[in-house]
């Protein structure tokens, strides 16, 4: 972060407050560093024109790899004594499907917690600079950066949206 | 609801249920563990004296201990509806009871998973059931419906517990960020350093999608599977096809009273009453007449089928079930099931929250009295009069049955004391959106 830029923490109090500014941050030089929010809003995620997560594609791998992982576990224990019974193959694909379907479900779960971690970066452990408690019960955050001459401008920008300000010292880590 | 409640009230109300509990709550707590242990104790017996002690012999060999596995396992079923079908049709009423729902799934997963360690009897060979190498390459035999059990039910303890977790996540945040002192860096952890950044809702509410999409198939098949044990067989009464079905919706049917059952005591220990309205519990009280409605039809349908078949063993059996030894306890479960639930079409019935209590705890009932019909009645009762036999449970049975209900309700009381018992973030979520909601 550039030594003469400066963060403010607006706080809003209704979700249409934080995603009117978020639009209207977009039409300013200014960048938008985080939003805070105790729920996932469609309006903020509108504003914030987010592309779509990934995490889909890790559920679908998943779910690929737990379908073979459980039929070929089914087919390579039915292997290990190739019994036939009542002449009935050995490898048998009815029941083995109902294996690779079970398979299927647990693994595309274990995918999707594998995405959702490493996606949204959890666990973060670390204090978050510019958090407040009331983000996770009735408040909402947004973060954005600015130059240290224009720290007056933004601040008004924010609190003619309806928000409470403060400034926030980050730290590079 | 949506009138009175804020973001703040919603937050103060499901913190106000993690204060300090009153003594009356570890007299509970104490008198359900004492049940746990007299339970542990009576399988203790059972493992020192044989399985012989219980009552199953010759012809009904699975007595008690299937009958409430199926059982639990049908309790769990309808938390994984609640939360996560009922999540993808956007229903809002399902919001309030979600988290509790979600809880009394893993919960009864968990006592379900108990009985079939109960009923190996030599409990110390469960390995054998588990796809891991040993010295003699004795590898289970993924053809038996009952090693697609033990597939599905820890597939869906692990999912359901998953998702129970990935859910509290934002709740989890909130406590933290409300406590003090251990408490805190406890609670800090748990919630895996939640900020609600939206950079974390957004891989969050996908990953939760797809929880719900996953899971909705997976309470199906574990309940078809479930019902495939004895299906696959050729007893008559169970070798049918609509097994599949007809355990889904019965286990729905008895989870959703289950629901009822715990919220309705919740609401009032806990003051939950601008939460759990008088509209969530109506609209459960609508789905388990429509449950009611499914499973009255696949018991006319079974004997349809019995009589249709011309297959005399068929027929006779089903002739036995109504008629027969276990009359009493097939009559209890068609009025529990069937006919009791229609009462919920009157709404006065289904409004007054007493009677709505009364009815859930005789559906419970009558559920577990179907798993009872179905069980004992096809092999006490199947092809040769000369194999014909009966079958009561002995006191350890019933010992390890009281026990395990106390090891059910010992958890839920636990948890809805020390975590959240509501989903405060799915609560504001059903609040308008856009307003203000600060307090």
């Amino acid at each position: 972060m550039p030594a003469d830029t400066v963060s403010i923490m607006g706080i809003f109090a209704s979700e249409n407050g934080a995603a009117v500014a978020i639009d209207g941050l977009h039409e300013t030089p200014w960048t938008i560093e985080r939003v805070h929010s105790p729920i996932p809003s469609h309006a903020i995620e509108q504003a914030l024109e987010l592309p779509k997560s990934r995490v889909g594609w890790f559920t679908l791998a998943g779910g690929i790899i737990g379908f073979f992982a459980g039929f070929l576990l089914a087919a390579f224990t039915a292997t290990r004594w190739s019994l036939i019974v009542s002449g009935k193959p050995v490898v048998a694909l009815v029941p083995f499907f109902i294996v690779g379907f079970e398979f299927t479900i647990l693994f595309a779960v274990f995918g999707n917690i594998l995405g959702l971690i490493s996606q949204a970066r959890l666990p973060r452990f670390k204090a978050v600079a510019g958090y407040d408690e009331r983000f996770s019960g009735d408040r909402f955050g947004v973060l954005a950066r600015c130059t240290s001459d224009e720290k007056e401008r933004l601040t008004r920008f924010f609190e003619e949206k309806g928000a409470e300000t403060k400034v926030v010292v980050q730290t590079d880590s | 609801m949506e009138q009175t409640l804020t973001y703040q009230s919603i937050d103060d109300t499901v913190l106000d249920t993690l204060l300090p509990p009153r003594r009356s709550y570890w007299v509970v707590v104490s008198l359900l563990f004492a049940g746990v242990l007299m339970g542990g104790a009576c399988w203790m017996v059972q493992i020192l004296v044989g399985i012989g002690v219980g009552g199953q012999n010759n012809p009904v060999h699975w007595g008690t201990y299937l009958i409430n596995f199926v059982f639990w396992v049908g309790i769990a079923h309808s938390g994984t509806l609640i939360s996560a079908i009922l999540h993808l049709f956007r229903a809002g009423w399902r919001n309030p009871i979600a988290r509790a729902a979600e809880t009394m799934t893993v919960f009864a997963v968990c006592t379900a998973g108990l009985y079939p360690f109960i009923h190996l009897g030599r409990v110390w060979m469960v390995y054998y059931m588990l796809p891991v190498p040993n010295q003699r390459t004795l590898w289970p035999n993924f053809q038996s419906p009952l090693m697609f059990d033990v597939v599905a039910i820890s597939t869906y303890l692990t999912v359901s517990s998953l998702f129970w977790y990935t859910g509290m996540l934002p709740d989890l945040a909130i406590i933290r960020d409300h406590a003090t002192g251990v408490r805190r860096k406890i609670f800090s952890v748990l919630s895996l350093g939640w900020t609600g950044e939206f950079e974390i809702w957004r891989h969050y509410t996908r990953g939760y999608l797809f929880f719900a999409a996953l899971a909705t198939p997976l309470v199906i098949s574990v309940h078809s599977v479930v019902s495939w044990d004895f299906a696959l067989s050729v007893v008559p009464g169970w070798h049918t096809t609509i097994f599949a079905p007809y355990f889904v919706a019965g286990a729905i049917h008895s989870g959703l009273a289950m629901v009822v059952t715990l919220m309705i005591p919740l609401r009032v220990i806990f003051r939950y009453e601008n939460i759990i309205t008088d509209r969530v519990l109506e609209s459960v009280a609508k789905t388990i007449i429509f449950t009611g409605l499914i499973v009255g039809f696949a018991y006319g349908t079974e004997i349809f089928i019995a009589w249709y078949s011309h297959n005399p063993i068929e027929m006779e059996s089903f002739r036995w079930r109504a008629f027969g030894d276990y009359s009493l306890e097939y009559w209890i479960m068609v009025s529990c099931n069937v006919l009791i639930p229609l009462l919920l079409f009157f709404k006065k019935i289904r409004t007054n929250i007493r009677v709505l209590f009364i009815i859930s705890l005789l559906v419970n009932v009558g559920m577990w009295y179907e798993r009872f019909v179905i069980i004992i009645g096809s092999v006490a009762h199947d092809f040769l009069p000369h194999a014909w036999g009966l079958y009561s449970p002995s006191w350890v049975e019933f010992g390890i049955m009281i026990g395990s209900f106390c090891l059910f309700f010992f958890l839920f009381v636990l948890f809805v004391k020390h975590m959240p018992s509501v989903s405060m973030t799915e609560m504001k979520e059903t609040l308008h959106e856009g307003d203000s909601h600060a307090g």
